[in-house]
């Protein structure tokens, strides 16, 4: 069975559609891979898998159970189990500045145990540190437990945003750009990260510009061009061997660069 | 020396006064403001437009004329609205609660409109990226807001806030335009009983000590906040 399927997604932002009907689905500790030029709608496709945004009309599906249903006009309600089916890295991290490195870890599976009204809260505070101090280690910033995001270098910081979203253990990891942001000499240390999670059968959507890595990490690339898939297939397939010709322009022009 | 004496105890009162002016206005003024912040942020659009327009009145008029529409406001009424109702020129009688009052509902509801827009300021400051990356969290959005932004909403309107506050000290002294016996009230008192200048001189030492005290208590608190930055 596919851990996800989306259906004919569509997002229209006024009057431009922005996603035209995307189709996917990935199966368990299946890494995506997802390129393609700027303004293509990539960047969109992430925001509504994780609810940021308000897909139009469309369907997703996690392990075959439908969470988000969508038709024209109608704006239906997502539950906070699907929320925590996915977790977003953002290109800009997004930690939490007030609160300690730890901290940025713990806070919602704190609040999580709080809502749940748990009687021996201790015990349960004490598992979640624990937790996050494995996550840390995974990340290689344990010695970085109680330093404040404003202390921590891009790549640093990004290593940390990985390992808060993965304190709820999302189904479906998403990374926009995760990397972008950073000098290129921290890149390396992320993707790193990013390819030990790979290991650990972690299933991922990356929206990535590093065509090397997209290479190696995937397992299914897709080329998102105008609001469409416009091909989608292994790393080989795609990298070596586009069929469309936008995918080639688009894959030549990257090399041109370099 | 007697006359030192007496002077200082009638400005020490006029001060405790001022003080008293100061804290309620605080009190009033800061709860007061977030809810016009929220009301000028509003998704309903006559409700924000509203707010904004009470805003745009309590920022654009003097501070006195608004003390002295509130004290004079049954007047008014009586004169224009219901003559029959015959108020009188102010609230129910002249006494001097009524009147310390009356400066007080002045001064809560325009500082509030100051307020609201240093909150509006400091929430609109704070990036999308932090209500996102809650949000995906899975935190609810009062989570969001109490748990993530609120402090650094805080940190940011420090300065602009302690500047509305220490404004707000030597406001209170518009207070005496309807004769609430503030500080420089009763400097002034002793200017046209006395013909003496120098008990305004040292009421203007009152608020130098005063708002070195609130200068020193601000600073610290922005040090104390000082350990990320947002
Ligand atoms: N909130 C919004 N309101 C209006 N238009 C938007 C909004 N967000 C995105 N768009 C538009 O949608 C289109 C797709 O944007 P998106 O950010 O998804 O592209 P992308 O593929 O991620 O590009 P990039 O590689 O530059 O990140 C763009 O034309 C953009 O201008
Ligand atoms: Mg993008």
């Amino acid at each position: 069975m596919n851990i996800l399927e989306v259906k004919d997604l569509r997002k229209r932002f006024g009057d431009t559609e922005v996603l035209k009907g995307i189709d996917l689905s990935l199966k368990k500790g299946e890494v995506l891979s997802i390129i393609g030029s700027s303004g293509g709608g990539k960047t969109t496709l992430l925001r509504c898998l994780n609810f940021l945004e308000t897909a139009n009309s469309g369907e997703i599906l996690v392990n075959g159970k439908s969470v988000y249903l969508a038709r024209d006009g109608e704006k239906p309600t997502v539950t906070l189990e699907a929320q925590l089916s996915f977790g977003l890295v953002f290109q800009q991290f997004n930690l939490f500045p007030q609160y300690s490195v730890i901290e940025n870890l713990m806070l919602a599976p704190k609040l999580r145990a709080d809502a749940k009204g748990n009687t021996e809260r201790q015990e349960i505070y004490k598992d979640i540190r624990a937790h996050a101090e494995e996550l840390l280690a995974k990340v290689g910033l344990t010695e970085k437990a109680d330093a404040y995001p404003c202390q921590l270098s891009g790549g640093q910081q990004q290593r940390v945003a990985i390992a808060r979203a993965l304190m709820l253990s999302p189904e479906i990891l998403c990374f926009d750009e995760p990397t972008s942001s950073l000098d290129p000499e921290l890149t390396g240390e992320v993707l790193r990260v990013i390819r030990s999670l790979k290991d650990s059968e972690r299933t991922m959507i990356i929206v990535t510009h590093e065509m090397e890595f997209a290479k190696h990490v995937s397992d299914k690339v897709i080329f998102i061009a105008d609001g469409v898939i416009e091909e989608e297939g292994t790393p080989e397939e795609l990298f070596e061997n586009p069929k469309s010709e936008k995918t080639r322009t688009f894959l030549s022009a990257g090399k041109n660069d370099i | 020396m007697e006359l030192f004496l007496d002077v200082c105890s009638k400005l020490g009162n006029g001060f405790v006064t001022a003080l008293f002016l100061f804290i309620f206005t605080l009190l009033l003024a800061l709860p007061l403001g977030l809810l016009m912040c929220f009301c000028t942020m509003s998704k309903f659009k006559p409700l924000s437009f509203l707010s904004k327009i009470i805003v745009w009145v309590l920022r654009g008029t003097p501070l006195m004329l608004q003390i002295f529409t509130i004290f004079y406001l049954p007047g008014i009424l009586n004169l224009f609205v219901w003559p029959q109702m015959n108020t009188g020129w102010v609230w129910f009688d002249t006494t001097f609660s009524t009147r310390f009052i009356a400066a007080l509902a002045a001064f809560a509801i325009n500082y509030a409109a100051y307020f609201s827009e240093i909150y509006r300021g400091g929430i609109e400051s704070i990036s999308k990226g932090q209500y996102e990356a809650g949000q995906v969290l899975g935190l609810t959005k009062k989570q969001v807001f109490f748990k993530i932004i609120l402090l650094q909403v805080i940190k940011r309107i420090i300065p602009p806030m302690s500047n509305e506050i220490i404004t707000l000290i030597k406001d209170t002294s518009l207070a005496n335009t309807i004769a609430v016996y503030e500080l420089i009230f009763e400097a002034k008192e002793f200017m046209t009983v006395n013909g003496l200048i120098w008990p305004l001189f040292l009421a203007g030492a009152f608020y130098l000590i005063f708002v070195g005290i609130l200068t020193v208590a601000f600073g610290k608190l922005e040090k104390k906040l000082d350990y990320f930055k947002a």
